[in-house]
């Protein structure tokens, strides 16, 4: 006897998920839920949920009716979302939340009856069979249940079950067999089978063999229409068992052998359906690998894009690096071709003073020559008045010749400032006149009269041999420059107590503005002379500017064309402490 | 009044010849012309010697300053001198200021260069600047002579040779045994530049020669110096009697 009851208990637990969820494909609810959907068109949530719920998808479901229940405040969607996730909970076989959604339906909810009815099946499936039963008897009060054959039945399978395990047997038969009664008129094999079964299993427990074997027999001869192989199984071990117990063991054995089939092919099933499933896995890694090879692309061509771009800025550097460095090199090659320019110029001078020079002192030697050979000749006529006056104009010559070379000298000597420079204390007057000692014999050619009107106490702070440069090129050009009978005055105005005007005054041809302005043109080496039979290189006067400047001194020409010049030079005076 | 001795070291006997032309046409005395450094050295010391004119290049080396700067060392032997010389190169330049007082003449010089830097040289060694050509003065002292300017020509008169000195305004009157002169300096200059020990003040104008000092007179107010010259003693300068190492 306890191996009957072990097995009834076996089967019914497997027996009962597949009796209470099969009770959701109800017409009027899926007739409801439609038409509230195209009510509630604008509500993309609830519309998803409840199209889910109706496919029975129930995770989707679940996601949705939680969005519907965060946005919306609408009561009645409200109520479609917890009942859409009670059931879902329910068949996820999540209880206690099933139960906590469904009982925050209100209740005018439009399916208040079918949530009742969850509500028992769930306390049924929680062995809680005292609250099952008040639900069931709840949803029997219920005045929409007569409209609805298939809650009817559900509600009556439930009572039925629910007071067999609560052992009144009686009052299960009597659901269980109006529930068979209901299930028979709707010849749905499936639900006709469950309703067989547990009739049977409620007559076999109370040892009524005799009812409880042709509903076991009608059971197995409905499973063969059926294509659930777990019914198939259930069906053909419950008539083996009961073969069993009659003591009709090959019977009994061809039953079990079929359960076995029919066991076998399920595993076969489960097997393909694992197969399945690891197919579906191994295109979930498939689709995961190729998510991350793209992955993958994308971080390259992000590196890519980076590289670019950064690439891009480097040579937009190196552009304005080179556009800069060339600007710098057209600068520099500017100032290059400027000074070029003026070393060109320069040298131009340079060459031309060469030239001048060579020429001058060519002139002059081949004088010499010249004069040398009438001398000798003189010499040999013994014409002695001649001699003297050949002598005298070798002697011009040659003094022509020798302060050419000395100023150039002393030129060459200032530019590569290896002059030697050392300031004293001169006396003016004596200067002076070993400055004019020198060119005593060219007066006296030209009958010039030389007065020197300096003060006798008037000591300079000069540099002596810089100073007779100065002068002697000075004396020199008045010379120069002067008429026979002319007369040359050397004179001096003390300016104050630190400055002395040296003023040199000639009787000669003087010039005009124009010459003068370009004798005191700062830099300008060459002076070209109006006057072509008194060619000079202009370096002379240039080198007695240098050497004023150099003293401390300043220098002014005030000049009348044929009247005579006036050269004006200052230097600083002695310091007077000795 | 004697001329003054010019030594003259100089390798190139055209310009020592034109160098001694213009000095003897201008009174000067030559003391020797030296050849090279060893001569001149020997003529330095043996010969009297006031100026001394160095080439100073000789035979192409610059001995002449080498010359300079050991005359120089031995300390009162030095004379004054004058470098000689046919380039401003910066270089010998700047070794020859080195040997003080340093005046020097470039080549070619005429006449009146040539004795107006014997006169520089004269001033400047002895740190008696702007004299001889002032129209104030004319006259150097050194610590044993009077160089005296003479038209264009220095002469000396040996300080041991002056009896006496009297002061006339800007004159002064210079008396030695055997003659007597006039030259241009202040009392102030002249007092200030001779020895005091050995010249004395006797008068508001007169400075005597004590060496030549033979009898005093106080009572008469009167010296009597060698060669029976009588001068005056005031009594604002008596004082110096009591300085005499009075023999007796």
């Amino acid at each position: 006897m306890n191996n009957k009851i072990l097995i009834f208990l076996f089967y019914f637990i497997i027996q009962t998920p597949s009796l209470l969820f099969s009770q959701t494909d109800d017409n009027t609810e899926q007739k409801l839920l439609t038409k509230k959907a195209l009510e509630f068109k604008k509500e993309i949530n609830f519309v998803k949920s409840q199209s889910f719920y109706l496919k029975k998808d129930w995770d989707s479901t679940l996601i949705y009716s939680m969005k519907q229940l965060s946005v919306s405040k609408n009561k009645e969607l409200n109520d479609y979302a917890h009942f859409f996730r009670g059931s879902s909970f329910l068949q996820k076989k999540l209880y206690k939340e099933a139960r906590k959604e469904l009982l925050q339906v209100s209740n005018k909810f439009a399916l208040h009856l079918q949530s009742t009815i969850l509500l028992g099946t769930i306390s049924l499936e929680l062995r809680e069979f005292e609250k099952a039963k008040n639900y069931y008897n709840t949803a029997l009060s219920l005045p929409e249940i007569s409209n609805q054959i298939r809650s009817l039945s559900k509600t009556y399978e439930g009572l039925g079950i629910t007071y067999f395990f609560l052992e009144k047997y009686d009052k299960a038969e009597d659901y269980l067999i109006k529930n068979e009664t209901i299930k028979e008129k709707e010849k749905n094999d499936r639900e006709l089978l469950s309703a067989y079964n547990s009739l049977a299993n409620l007559y076999y427990v109370q040892y009524k063999d005799n009812q409880a074997i042709p509903y076991f027999r009608k059971a197995y001869l409905l499973s063969k229409n059926v294509n659930d192989l777990g019914k198939k199984i259930m069906a053909a071990e419950n008539m083996s068992a009961v073969e069993e117990n009659a003591k009709n063991y090959k019977k009994a054995l061809e039953y079990r052998k079929e359960a076995d089939k029919w066991t076998d092919s399920l595993n076969n099933q489960n097997k393909i359906w694992a197969v399945a499933d690891y197919e579906k896995k191994f295109a979930v890694t498939q689709k995961q690998k190729e998510i991350k090879v793209l992955q993958v692309e994308n971080k390259l061509k992000n590196t890519q894009r980076n590289f670019l771009f950064f690439s891009a800025i480097g040579l937009l550097l190196l552009l304005t690096g080179g556009v800069y460095l060339y600007a710098q090199k057209v600068k520099n090659s500017k100032i290059i071709l400027h000074q070029k320019n003026k070393l060109d110029e320069l040298n131009a001078t340079k060459d031309q003073l060469f030239s001048i020079v060579s020429h001058d002192l060519r002139s002059s030697v081949n004088a010499l020559k010249t004069s040398n050979s009438k001398l000798s000749a003189t010499l040999e006529s013994k014409n002695y008045d001649q001699l003297n006056q050949l002598i005298a104009q070798n002697s011009i010559i040659a003094n022509g010749a020798y302060s050419l070379l000395d100023n150039l000298l002393h030129w060459a000597l200032l530019q590569t400032k290896q002059l030697y420079f050392h300031k004293e204390s001169i006396h003016l007057y004596s200067i002076i006149q070993q400055i004019e000692f020198n060119y005593k014999p060219f007066l006296l050619d030209k009958s010039i009269t030389f007065e020197n009107s300096v003060s006798k106490n008037i000591f300079l702070f000069v540099d002596l041999d810089s100073f007779k440069i100065v002068f002697r090129n000075l004396l020199d050009n008045a010379i120069k420059f002067s008429k026979q009978n002319g007369t040359i005055t050397f004179s001096t105005n003390e300016i104050d107590s630190d400055f002395c005007e040296i003023i040199m005054e000639d009787t000669g041809i003087g010039m005009n503005q124009n010459t003068i302005n370009e004798l005191l043109q700062e830099g300008e080496l060459l002076t070209k002379k109006s006057d072509s039979e008194i060619i000079g290189t202009g370096l002379g006067l240039q080198l007695c500017k240098q050497m004023i400047k150099k003293n401390n001194g300043t220098f002014k020409i005030e000049s009348e064309l044929n009247k005579g010049t006036k050269i004006i030079v200052t230097f600083p005076k002695m310091k007077q402490n000795g | 009044m004697d001329n003054i001795n010019v030594l003259i070291i100089e390798d190139t006997p055209d310009q020592s010849d034109a160098l001694i032309k213009v000095l003897l046409d201008n009174n000067y005395n030559i003391a020797g012309v030296a050849r090279n450094f060893t001569d001149a050295l020997k003529l330095f010391y043996e010969a009297a010697v006031d100026i001394i004119i160095i080439d100073v290049f000789l035979d192409g080396k610059p001995d002449g300053i080498t010359f300079a700067e050991s005359i120089n060392i031995i300390p009162n032997a030095s004379k004054p001198f004058v470098f000689l010389t046919s380039s401003n190169d910066r270089q010998i330049f700047e070794r020859a200021k080195l040997t003080k007082p340093f005046s020097f003449l470039m080549k070619p010089f005429n006449e009146l260069e040539i004795l107006y830097a014997i006169e520089m040289a004269v001033e400047k060694f002895y740190e008696q600047t702007n004299v001889f050509l002032s129209e104030e003065q004319n006259t150097v002292i050194s610590n044993d002579s009077l160089f005296i300017k003479k038209k264009n020509s220095l002469k000396k008169v040996a300080l041991e040779d002056i009896l006496y000195i009297e002061v006339e305004e800007r004159y002064c009157n210079i008396i030695t045994e055997k003659e007597k002169f006039v030259i241009l300096i202040s009392l102030t200059k002249i007092s200030e530049l001779l020895d005091k020990s050995k010249f004395i003040k006797t008068h508001r104008n007169t400075i005597v020669n004590s060496a030549k000092i033979e009898e005093i007179f106080p009572a008469d107010n009167l010296i009597i110096l060698k060669g029976n010259h009588r001068i005056n003693l005031s009594d604002t300068y008596k004082d110096f009697i009591k300085n005499m190492n009075i023999l007796s």
